[in-house]
């Protein structure tokens, strides 16, 4: 059979049906400095720009051999919808992501615009999905915040915290609304022909909340949002996750994804084999930091672990050695031509 | 004078009142503190500071977490602000000092830096504060401008982290013998050292536990001078 085109590849293995080889992807952005180098701009200038965020990540999966290009690349564009305002640093030397700069100083006092699904660079990014899906090269991947990660971009995070304990039923009521808000946008995404969603809750490790605070504050919505969502749709959270995996199972997604605290092999004995697990090497140690020769030995380690697709575990740093990324990208595709615990081959 | 069965009596409920974050507790304490005369610093150290040292076991435990955490802090500084316009400058010695205190440009994360910052306040410190999403330049500026001992440098996104070596390069250069810590999620030994930083905490629950030791190094201190006097 000839080889698999990278949108297939992909397509495939969120059904769990066989593929070639297992898919170079991610469900988080994967920009590189390469690509935004060789659109001739500068970091900053690419979150305004539909253009520049389509281009940039074609570009960036045709230098280095991806399956996926994933867009938004800052975490600001729904907050920015929501009238909290984007810093994009425009005269910073080097990459440096946007922020929110004005948040809600009180959460139980905020005030969503009715329409903000069409406010700030809403626009810019539908446009973006729209070229990269017409294109149909690579798939195209989107992501969202969870609920809660979503609450700390637009209001004070400690605040919410706190509230968590002092003030239950006031974060709760905010996080339906936060809720609300995701659901509103991956379906948005979805509707616009996105290839898979990815929820991403990255601020509710257990660094920050207890196992029992997971399960009453983040759980519930979760699974809001994923019986809300057409498949496939995916839940990422970073940090401490070895005590919430079985809950985050529970949740509804079609695969799970960690960062490198997680202890992969354990918690695929603990989901057993009927489920997507995607993980889970430091993007920045290992893109960025290591000795290239080194890389293939982190990708050897997922896959042996058990992952059914070696995902980062947060966005690549886009200012990741050529050498490494290759090296990644190689190993994946030597290492994952066999059956993964989840997903055969063809 | 207060006797020493009552010292431990306001002692332990300025600590327990901070284990159970109990802000009025502690306020009421620290006001007993003051009214019956014992020492402001005594009170902070062995009480306030003994409290969150307690926390820190807990999180270490795993039975708090960050909300916890925040919340006992809270209740740490309830009394902090009443017994600290009382510390006499000889009972706080030599630990004074000066620190420059921000969360790096890139980085509206100010979690870790706060809690950070609860330590220095406690050790007497005063504290330059710059905030969060703070431009590189400013840090060495505030340092110039204060002459602090101590620069430390927050970022809790690996994004950010970058800012930190160029912070201390512009740190250093001017001034070798600051001290310069760092701290954030992403920040480890081997990051630090490479930045030429002199100490790092990595995450949050990481900071109180930085910041409980060095709190604890201060108690140890300051026990043996009234030991020794």
């Amino acid at each position: 059979m000839a080889e698999m085109k990278p949108r297939e590849r992909v397509q495939r293995l969120l059904r769990r049906e066989p593929v070639d080889r297992m898919p170079v992807f991610s469900g988080m952005g994967m920009v590189t400095i390469q690509a935004i180098e060789k659109l001739g701009i500068r970091f900053a200038q690419v979150h305004g720009s539909a253009e520049y965020l389509a281009k940039s990540a074609t570009l960036s999966a045709d230098i280095f051999g991806f399956d996926s290009v994933v867009i938004p690349y800052d975490m600001c564009t729904i907050p920015e919808a929501m009238g909290r305002g984007c810093s994009v640093y425009e005269n910073a030397e080097g990459v440096l992501y946007p922020t929110v700069p004005s948040k809600w100083e009180r959460f139980w006092e905020t005030d969503i615009p009715p329409n903000y699904l069409d406010q700030g660079r809403m626009p810019v990014v539908e446009e973006a999905f729209k070229t990269l899906i017409a294109e149909n090269k690579y798939a195209v991947g989107a992501w969202v915040l969870g609920p809660f990660t979503m609450a700390g971009q637009v209001t004070e995070l400690d605040l919410l915290l706190k509230g968590i304990k002092k003030d239950k039923e006031k974060v709760q009521e905010f996080q339906d609304k936060m809720t609300d808000v995701v659901i509103a946008v991956a379906k948005r995404y979805q509707a616009l022909g996105a290839d898979y969603i990815n929820i991403r809750e990255m601020g509710s490790g257990t660094d920050l909340l207890s196992p029992r605070m997971w399960k009453t504050l983040i759980q519930p919505y979760l699974q809001r949002i994923f019986a809300a969502l057409e498949s496939p749709k995916i839940l990422h959270i970073c940090g401490g996750t070895d005590l919430i995996v079985e809950m985050m199972n529970d949740c509804g997604a079609d695969a799970l994804s960690f960062d490198q605290k997680n202890n992969l092999a354990e918690t695929r004995k603990k989901i057993g084999n009927d489920v997507l697990l995607f993980g889970n090497f430091d993007p920045y140690g290992t893109l960025c930091q290591m000795d290239a020769s080194q890389v293939e030995d982190v990708i050897k380690g997922c896959i042996d672990a058990g992952v059914d697709a070696v995902w980062p575990g947060c966005d690549i740093w886009p200012e990741v050695k050529k050498e490494n990324v290759e090296a990644y990208v190689q190993a994946v595709k030597t290492y994952g031509k066999n059956p993964s615990p989840a997903v055969g081959r063809i | 004078m207060v006797s020493e069965a009552r010292r431990e009596e306001i002692l332990k409920n300025l600590s327990d009142g901070v284990v159970e974050y109990a802000e009025d507790q502690v306020k009421e304490w620290a006001n007993i503190a003051v009214e019956e005369g014992l020492d402001a610093f005594d009170a902070i150290m062995n009480g306030l500071a003994a409290g969150m040292e307690i926390v820190g076991d807990l999180y270490d435990r795993q039975e708090y977490f960050v909300p916890e955490i925040l919340m006992c802090a809270d209740a740490l500084y309830a009394g902090l602000d009443i017994l600290r316009p009382h510390m006499s400058v000889e009972s706080s010695g030599d630990l004074k000092g000066q620190v420059v205190i921000g969360t790096v440009q890139g980085d509206v994360h100010d979690i870790g830096k706060n809690l950070i910052k609860m330590m220095f306040d406690v050790a007497g410190f005063t504290v330059h504060d710059l905030g969060r999403d703070v431009p590189l330049e400013k840090f060495a500026e505030e340092q110039l401008r204060t002459d602090s001992d101590i620069v430390a440098l927050s970022a809790m996104m690996t994004t950010t982290m970058m800012g930190m070596k160029k912070v201390i390069q512009m740190i250093k250069e001017k001034n070798p013998n600051v001290a310069i810590m760092l701290g954030g999620a992403p920040v480890t030994k081997d990051v630090a050292n490479l930045f030429g930083a002199d100490g790092y905490a990595e995450s949050a629950g990481n900071a109180v536990q930085e910041a409980i030791k060095m709190i604890s190094r201060l108690r140890e201190l300051q026990n043996k001078g009234i030991q020794g006097s």
